[in-house]
């Protein structure tokens, strides 16, 4: 499994990083740009996974963790569900984009820190593309981990 | 100009989340802490490269993409633990 060479070694780490970032970047754009939830989850997975088949399984810097991987995926579906609640009572439909004044007890500064210039208002789609982009994150990073796994137990196994 | 805080701080949050992994003790690359240094400058290249993503009337560079890696950078350095 751990057949790079140190070439490959040296510039994994600083282009999973890179990569990992525009990740975050499609994340926090996808209201008003291309991209979103998914595709930026999908994009700091490549990173992992870029880490993951280079070091290999078990000594990769980037590794995530069983806890990590089932706190993680399970925020992001709660926060999905919970945003989706929301829109439940304050709209009468589920996932109704009730706004960020919800109720209109949120403060006005609250209110516009993911607002963006435009007349429309994305409302709760932001948030949204934050919780499935943490979703799919850790969701196609453990599929990685656990194909890496599975080889690593076969070639230990022979 | 308008900063927008929204992609400051939620960047900051999700580099926290995935920086909080890196372990740099376990490869045989031999990376260390100054090895940051330098990918610190090739992002802020990156960032400056696209623009001011993903709010147009910003700062000159991608403030989602500067402040994602100064949470990972912060996360690995507050809450990375070796193997």
């Amino acid at each position: 499994m751990n057949q790079g060479s140190m070439i490959l070694k040296i510039i994994s780490l600083p282009i999973s990083i890179i990569l990992i970032c525009l990740g975050v970047m499609t994340i926090l754009g996808g209201h008003i740009t291309p991209g979103g939830g998914f595709q930026g989850g999908a994009m700091i997975a490549s990173g992992i996974a870029l880490s993951v088949l280079v070091y290999g399984i078990g000594n990769s810097p980037l590794e995530l963790s069983h806890t990590y991987i089932e706190v993680f995926e399970s925020i992001g579906a709660l926060g999905f569900i919970i945003l989706g609640l929301i829109g439940l009572f304050v709209g009468g439909f589920y996932l109704y984009n009730g706004g960020t004044d919800l109720l209109n007890v949120v403060p006005s500064s609250i209110q516009n820190v993911l607002h963006y210039p435009d007349v429309t208002n994305a409302g709760i789609i932001p948030y949204l593309n934050i919780f499935v982009g943490l979703k799919v994150f850790v969701g196609l990073s453990s599929i990685v981990i656990a194909f890496a796994g599975f080889k690593k137990f076969v070639e230990e196994g022979e | 100009m308008m900063l927008s805080l929204g992609p400051i701080i939620f960047g900051i949050i999700l580099g926290l989340i995935i920086g909080s992994q890196i372990k740099l003790n376990v490869s045989d690359a031999k990376f260390t802490l100054g090895s940051f240094v330098v990918i610190l400058i090739a992002g802020i290249i990156v960032a400056w490269q696209l623009g001011p993503f993903p709010f147009y009337t910003d700062l000159p560079i991608s403030t989602a993409f500067l402040s994602a890696l100064i949470g990972i950078f912060v996360g690995k350095l507050l809450f990375a633990r070796s193997k």
